[in-house]
C-alpha cells in the first residue's frame, strides 16, 4: 500500500468504519453481560434483563455487579481514550498520555493519604482523594509550564511531577501502616469489580461535557496539528486552547481513575490504532477513539473477570500488558512501511 | 461496638428460632483469609465455611473449601452466589472496596485484625458467638490464654540477650515496635535493637547490625523458600551469633500467621533463645523444659 493510498483509505472508508464500530459497542456491552464467574444460564440471563428475575442471585448479579461493570468499562474506555486523543493532538506528541502528566501519581498520594489517615470512611474518602490527587497533580504541571512559560514542556514538567509524586507517596507509605501499601498498590493495578451504576453516570456526565467542548472546538485543535505559529496566524489562542484541553483531559481521567484505579496504556493506544483507521484530524480521532476505547475496555474486563477460576485479574495489568504489545506490533509495522 | 454487639445478637437471635427444628442450622461463613480460616477449624466452624482466599491451606480440610479471591480481589459475583449468612474479612489484608460494595449489597460483614495474642484469644470467642460454637471457642481461647500465661511467665526473669530478626533478606527488613514478631522477642527474653524504629517493619543496613553486638540471630524460613533467598550471615563471621552459630530458622507460617498456632511457634522460640542463653551464660543454674501445649495444635 503507498502512501497515498493510505491517506485516501480512511477518508472514503470512515462512515462505514465508524457505523461499525458503533454496533460493535452494542453487541459487545450486550454479548459481555454473559461472562463472568458466577454461573449463570441463559435462561436466567434473558428473563432477568427483559421481563420478571425468578432467580434472585441472578437478578443481583446481572443489575447490581455485571450490568454497572460493563456500563462502566463502557465509558471508562471512552473516556481514557478521547483524553488520550486529545493530549496527542494539542501536543502534537504522540507519546502524550494522560497519565504523563502524572495523574495517576497524584490519585496514588490521594489513596495513600486517604488509606493511612481516612481508614474507617475509605468508600467515600478513597475516590475523594485521588480526584483531587490528580487534579493537584495537574495544576502543579500546568503551574510549572507557566512559569516556564513553555506550554510544549508540560510533558516533560508531567514526568518531573509524577517521580515527585510517587516519591511522596512511597515515603508516606514506609512510615505508615504496613498493609497499607498493598491497599495503594492493588488499588492503583486498577478494577472494574467495585464499581456501581452511581459511578457509571458521573464519568457519563464528564466525558459529555468533555466531548461536546472537543466537538465545538475541533478546528482550533486541529489548526495546532499544523504548529503553534499558523494555529497563531489562524487567529486560534494557542496556550489558552492548549490549557482548556488539559483541564478538560485531567478532570475526565481524574474521574475515572477515582473510580476505576490505575488503567493504563488505553490513552496512548488507542488514538495509534484509530490514526490508522480511520485519520487524524480531532473530530474523527474523538469519535473513533471512543468507540474502540469502549470495545476494548469492555473486553478487557471480560478477560479480568473470567479468565482465572478463583480470582479477578486486575484490569490496568491487562490493558499494559496487551497496550505495550501493540505498541511494539505498531511501530514495527510502520518502520516497515516506511523502508 | 454497637454494630458488632447489634449483628451479633441478630446472629444469634436467628440460631433461637432455628433451634426449634430437630438439627441447629449454624450459619454458612465466607472467611477471607488463612489466619480466620484456621482458627474457625479451631473452634469446630470449619464445616460452615462455603468459600475464602488464596492460601488457606491449614489443616489440610482447608485446601478444598472452593477460592473465591485472593488478597488483591474477590469475585464478588461468586459471594453473591454462595449466599453465606455470615463473611469474616481482614481488615487490613482484604480489599476494602470490595467489602464496602459486600455490605451494600447486604451482607453481614464482621473484621478480623489481630495485632496481638490477647487479640486471638478474643476474636476465638466472638467467632464462637457468631458462629454458633460459643462453648468450645470459650474452652480453646481460655486453653490459649492458660498457656500464653505459662509461656511467659517461665521465661520472664530471664537474662535479656540481643537478636536480629530478619524478616526479610533484599533488602534486609528487621521488626520494632507494633509489629506482630516484636511480642515473640518480648517474651521470650530478646533484646531487639531496632525496637524503636519509626516503622513497624524497618529496612536497615548490615552496617547497623554490625555495632549491635547481636547474640542470636532469628531468621524464619517458609518451607518452599530457598535457602539463598535468606541472608548470608556466613560473610560477617565478626557478629557474635554468626560467630558461635546462634542462628534460629523457626518456621514462617506458624510464627506469621496469627492463630493458635502461633503459640507453638512462641514456644519453640522461647525455648530455642533460651538453650542460646545457657550457651552465653553457662553459670545459670535455672533449666527450662520445652512445654507441651494442648490447644495450640
Amino acid at each position: 500500500m503507498n502512501k497515498e493510498s493510505v491517506n485516501k483509505a480512511p477518508s472514503s472508508k470512515t462512515p462505514a468504519i465508524l457505523f461499525t464500530l458503533a454496533a460493535l459497542v452494542i453487541v459487545s456491552a450486550i454479548a459481555s453481560i454473559t461472562f463472568g464467574p458466577a454461573n449463570i444460564g441463559v435462561n436466567d440471563l434473558m428473563s432477568c434483563l427483559f421481563s420478571s428475575c425468578q432467580n434472585q442471585v441472578a437478578n443481583v448479579v446481572i443489575w447490581q455487579v455485571r450490568i454497572p461493570r460493563v456500563l462502566v468499562a463502557l465509558v471508562a474506555g471512552m473516556g481514557l481514550a478521547i483524553a488520550g486523543a486529545i493530549l496527542q493532538n494539542t501536543t502534537r506528541n504522540p507519546l502524550a498520555d494522560p497519565y504523563l502528566f502524572g495523574i495517576v501519581s497524584g490519585a496514588g498520594l490521594g489513596a495513600t493519604i486517604a488509606n493511612i489517615s481516612l481508614v474507617d470512611n475509605l468508600t467515600i474518602a478513597l475516590p475523594l482523594a485521588a480526584f483531587l490527587g490528580a487534579l493537584f497533580s495537574v495544576v502543579i504541571v500546568v503551574f510549572i509550564a507557566k512559569v516556564l512559560q513553555h506550554m510544549e514542556q508540560l510533558l516533560l514538567a508531567g514526568v518531573a511531577v509524577s517521580f515527585m509524586l510517587g516519591s511522596i507517596t512511597q515515603f508516606i507509605l514506609y512510615f505508615g501502616e504496613p498493609f497499607a501499601t498493598n491497599r495503594v498498590i492493588f488499588w492503583l493495578m486498577g478494577s472494574l469489580a467495585r464499581v456501581e451504576i452511581s459511578n457509571f453516570y458521573v464519568i457519563s456526565g464528564v466525558l459529555i461535557i468533555a466531548i461536546a467542548t472537543v466537538i465545538a472546538l475541533h478546528r482550533q485543535i486541529d489548526a495546532l496539528l499544523l504548529g503553534d505559529e499558523s494555529a497563531a496566524s489562524l487567529g486560534v489562542d494557542v496556550d489558552k486552547l492548549r490549557l482548556l484541553m488539559l483541564a478538560i483531559c485531567a478532570a475526565l481521567t481524574a474521574t475515572i481513575v477515582a473510580y476505576c484505579g490505575g488503567i493504563g496504556f488505553v490513552g496512548l493506544m488507542i488514538p495509534h490504532i484509530v490514526r490508522q483507521l480511520i485519520g487524524v484530524t480531532t473530530l474523527k480521532l474523538i469519535i473513533g477513539s471512543a468507540l474502540i476505547g469502549a470495545i476494548f475496555l469492555i473486553w478487557v474486563d471480560v478477560v479480568a473477570r473470567s479468565s482465572l477460576p478463583e480470582a479477578e485479574i486486575p484490569i490496568g495489568i491487562i490493558t499494559s500488558a496487551l497496550g505495550s504489545l501493540f505498541f511494539l506490533f505498531i511501530m514495527y509495522r510502520s518502520r516497515q512501511s516506511n523502508l | 461496638m454497637k454494630s458488632l454487639l447489634f449483628i451479633i445478637s441478630v446472629i444469634t437471635s436467628q440460631f433461637a428460632y432455628s433451634q426449634t427444628s430437630a438439627e441447629i442450622k449454624k450459619p454458612t461463613i465466607i472467611a477471607l483469609s488463612p489466619h480466620i480460616v484456621e482458627m474457625l477449624y479451631d473452634i469446630g466452624a470449619g464445616e460452615q465455611i462455603i468459600g475464602t482466599t488464596s492460601f488457606a491451606n491449614h489443616p489440610e480440610e482447608a485446601k478444598k473449601i472452593p477460592v473465591i479471591g485472593n488478597y488483591v480481589r474477590l469475585q464478588l459475583e461468586r459471594v453473591i452466589e454462595l449466599q453465606p449468612d455470615l463473611i469474616i474479612a481482614w481488615k487490613s489484608g482484604n480489599p476494602s472496596d470490595d467489602l464496602a460494595r459486600l455490605k451494600q449489597l447486604g451482607f453481614t460483614v464482621v473484621y478480623s485484625q489481630p495485632n496481638t495474642f490477647k487479640d486471638i484469644a478474643d476474636e476465638t470467642r466472638l467467632f464462637g458467638k457468631l458462629t454458633g460454637n460459643s462453648e468450645k471457642s470459650q474452652q480453646v481461647a481460655k486453653e490459649f490464654e492458660k498457656e500464653l500465661k505459662a509461656i511467659t511467665q517461665t521465661y520472664n526473669n530471664k537474662t535479656e540477650i540481643t537478636g536480629f530478626y530478619e524478616l526479610w533478606s533484599r533488602p534486609l527488613t528487621t521488626v520494632a515496635q507494633h509489629s506482630w514478631p516484636q511480642q515473640f522477642l518480648n517474651i521470650c527474653g530478646v533484646n531487639n535493637p531496632f525496637e524503636k524504629a519509626l516503622t513497624p517493619y524497618p529496612q536497615i543496613s548490615i552496617e547497623q547490625v554490625l555495632p549491635a553486638s547481636v547474640q542470636v540471630i532469628i531468621q524464619p524460613n517458609s518451607k518452599s523458600q530457598k535457602e539463598r533467598e535468606s541472608f548470608n550471615w556466613q560473610n560477617w563471621p565478626m557478629i557474635p551469633a554468626v560467630k558461635n552459630n546462634n542462628i534460629i530458622k523457626p518456621d514462617t507460617d506458624a510464627i506469621h500467621r496469627m492463630t493458635l498456632r502461633s503459640l507453638n511457634a512462641l514456644d519453640s522460640l522461647c525455648f530455642a533463645v533460651d538453650n542460646i542463653r545457657k550457651k552465653l551464660f553457662s553459670t545459670s543454674t535455672v533449666t527450662t523444659q520445652k512445654l507441651t501445649l494442648g490447644a495450640a495444635k
